[in-house]
């Protein structure tokens, strides 16, 4: 039962971390039918430039942890809107359907390529702002951070509901949403909103960068592996739903741990995998998904 | 003549006495990862071979001709490595090459060199095959100066059953060619002292969670890990065990020793045992200026993969024994000179005499590695034995 446990709470935290990068995928595609492919890269530059603030690397440490996060916030918006401006814009303006596929990926690659530069190819180590001794919780073993992983991603995915349903602004987002040109219509600044919702998601990664730095380790070549895991969370929870992103992530963490350990650790990629096939045979739109109907 | 006239004149001519200069080089090939996770190794086994490259020059060359190293980085990739050897063969036409870090990349290319009858030092990559992949040929023109897979696994068996006398043992390695086949290698000396692995467990490089491995490691009452992968995923695995409160002692692979297991684990690494060729301490007169003009040119305290910057300096010096021996550049001679070196060799793992023969391409014996331990952020001798002993020099059996 112990070990069961330990299993279950190594997938929550992993399957927070997905989640929480999946919630970006699913911000900018409720406002603009796109995604930003370069999701994981968001995250990895996010954790790179808090470990410049934070760690010793370019003559620091700067800042302590918590007063890093929001230098962060600012750095995310600003590469969030970045990405938009270049990448998504131009590819909305000619309402081309696979323009904002290419120059995301692109825009990627590229991000990948300067952090290697900046901050050289190795893996580097990230300093806890916690104890990194474990503390037992009924009877298995949790690292403090893992818990700051999961409430930071809960906290995160509350606030974005709640700015969405309480104020003007997350009202314009949410009518972006629902129907982009009756809202424009509506004098919404559909465009402002999409560049937001843009920032708004590489905020999420950035936080998730520094929030997961601390377990894994920090590096150029982070963010791939991590993007796309919370691609695939993000297609069998459903683009539109929090729910779903939230399920998602954690069949898939827990089915990583579980299948690692009950069957083999060479299989342990395999279920989510074979999980996000059968979704898109059974209910391509996600398990908590609801269906698009495109009319033509 | 005016000045721009006088700088154009003044260009030329040197470029004329640089490509004069550069026509006489001996030119060695050197490749190996000199970024991502396996490049402590790349780096240090490439700054090991700049050091012993300058200090021949310095003496006048070999031949009269002054050694210039070729260097290239294969990224740990095995179709980096092909197209690099391709290049150096085709394009830059060395005489020889050197390196080679990762096993996947010395399996997958160094048939080019074989090919093209180019001797390849490999420096630093283990598996076992990698010596004997030409072995059926007539000519075979791949050696090594690292301690191999067979050796690594055997000290391991011996060090974990023989002398701590362990019977449950866990066997955690990547997914990688490296890890797979020091995986079997393992399985292999373990059974041969009569002991199956009571965990074989694999992991994928990049991983970040190590939990189920290490459970079922728990689970089946393993007293020891014994590991096969590089510095990050050992990390984790050191900082997993840590995690679920399991302590068990650590060993695996020579890959222990990298710096960014060490620094990335921090105090979690202490303890990791693990078969090295070389441990930084100045015990001879040749260690010792070696440590001292390593430490100078790169201005480090601590060299990030102190093995690999060992055996990548004597690389140089075996080739250049051989070169010097066969008076000659050409590929073939060479060979002949390296399989009967007729002078001793003195390098900082060693003094080789007669390291190789027609039959046998490996330098590095069973009697040579000694076991290093991590302790707070460095390698050591994990016993006082071997650290009494460390100023005699182990030759080959």
């Amino acid at each position: 039962m112990e070990i069961f446990l330990q299993l279950i709470y190594s997938g929550i935290a992993l399957g927070m971390i997905y989640g929480v990068i999946a919630f970006g995928y699913q911000l900018t595609f409720a406002t603009s039918g796109t995604l930003n492919f370069g999701q994981g890269e968001s995250l990895m530059l996010g954790a790179l430039v808090g470990l410049s603030l934070v760690g010793n690397i370019h003559g620091g440490p700067y800042l302590n942890y918590w007063l890093m996060i929001p230098l962060v916030i600012i750095f995310g918006a600003f590469q969030g809107a970045f990405v938009e401006w270049i990448g998504v814009r131009p590819a909305i303006k000619i309402k081309s359907e696979f323009g904002w596929i290419m120059s995301t990926i692109a825009l990627a690659i590229i991000f990948k390529n300067v952090a290697e530069n900046i901050w050289g190819k190795d893996d580097l180590k990230f300093p806890s702002p916690l104890p990194e001794s474990p503390i037992k919780l009924f009877g298995a073993n949790v690292l403090p951070m893992e818990i700051v992983v999961v409430v930071g991603a809960l906290l995160m995915m509350a606030a974005v509901e709640v700015f969405n349903r309480k104020s003007i602004y997350g009202k314009a987002v949410v009518a972006t949403s629902n129907d982009r040109d009756a809202a424009s219509l509506m004098g919404i600044n559909t465009s402002a909103v999409i560049t937001f919702s843009y920032a708004l998601s590489s905020v999420t990664a950035a936080v998730a960068g520094v929030l997961v730095a601390p377990l894994t380790l920090t590096g150029a070549t982070m963010g791939a592996v991590l993007g796309l895991k919370a691609f695939a969370v993000a297609i069998i929870g459903g683009l539109n739903s929090g729910l779903g992103i939230i399920v998602g992530g954690l069949i898939l963490g827990i089915a990583e741990t579980t299948t690692g350990f009950y069957i083999s650790t060479g299989y342990k990629d395999v279920p989510g995998l074979v999980l996000l096939l059968l979704v898109l045979a059974v209910k391509p739109a996600g398990l908590f998904g609801k269906m698009a109907i495109k009319k033509v | 003549m005016n000045l721009a006239r006088k700088l154009i004149f003044g260009s030329m001519v040197l470029v004329g006495a640089m490509t004069a200069f550069a026509a006489d080089n001996i030119k060695i090939g050197l490749q190996g990862p000199l970024t991502g996770g396996s490049s402590p190794m790349g780096v240090s086994m490439r700054d090991g071979a700049k050091l012993a490259v300058t200090e021949i020059n310095a003496k006048g060359g070999v031949l009269g001709r002054q050694i210039e190293l070729i260097e290239r980085d294969d990224e740990a990739k095995n179709e980096r490595g092909v197209q690099i050897a391709q290049e150096l063969i085709n394009k830059e036409k060395v005489v020889a090459a050197l390196g080679y870090i990762n096993s996947g990349v010395a399996l997958a290319s160094q048939r080019f060199y074989q090919e093209a009858k180019i001797p390849v030092m490999n420096n630093v990559a283990t598996a076992t095959l990698i010596a004997k992949q030409f072995a059926d040929q007539p000519e075979n023109y791949v050696f090594r100066n690292s301690a191999n897979d067979t050796i690594q696994s055997t000290m391991i068996v011996d060090e974990v059953i023989g002398r701590r006398k362990y019977t449950k043992v866990a066997i955690l390695a990547d997914s990688t060619n490296y890890g797979q086949l020091g995986r079997e290698d393992l399985e292999k000396a373990l059974a041969a002292k009569g002991i199956k692995a009571v965990a074989i467990e694999k992991y994928n490089i990049k991983d970040v969670d190590m939990t189920p491995q290490l459970l079922k490691a728990k689970e089946a009452g393993a007293q020891v890990v014994i590991t096969y992968g590089i510095g990050p995923e050992l990390a984790q695995i050191a900082n997993g065990m840590v995690k679920l409160g399991w302590k068990v002692p650590m060993m695996g692979s020579w890959t222990l020793s990298m710096g960014n297991f060490i620094d990335n684990a921090g105090k979690n690494a202490d303890g990791a045992l693990m078969p090295q060729t070389f441990i930084q301490e100045g015990n001879t007169p040749k260690r010792t200026s070696f440590i001292a003009a390593y430490q100078k040119a790169y201005k480090v305290d601590r060299i990030p993969s102190p093995v690999s910057a060992a055996q990548g300096y004597d690389s140089v010096y075996l080739l250049a024994a051989a070169i010097a021996q066969a008076k000659s550049t050409d590929g073939p001679k060479v060979r002949e000179a390296l399989e009967d070196l007729k002078a001793p060799v003195e390098g900082v793992v060693t003094t080789y005499n007669k390291p190789f023969s027609k039959a046998d391409h490996e330098a590095i014996t069973l009697n040579m590695p000694v076991i290093g331990k991590v302790q707070d952020g460095r390698v050591y001798y994990a016993y006082d034995d071997d650290k009494k002993r460390g100023a005699e020099i182990r030759t080959k059996k």
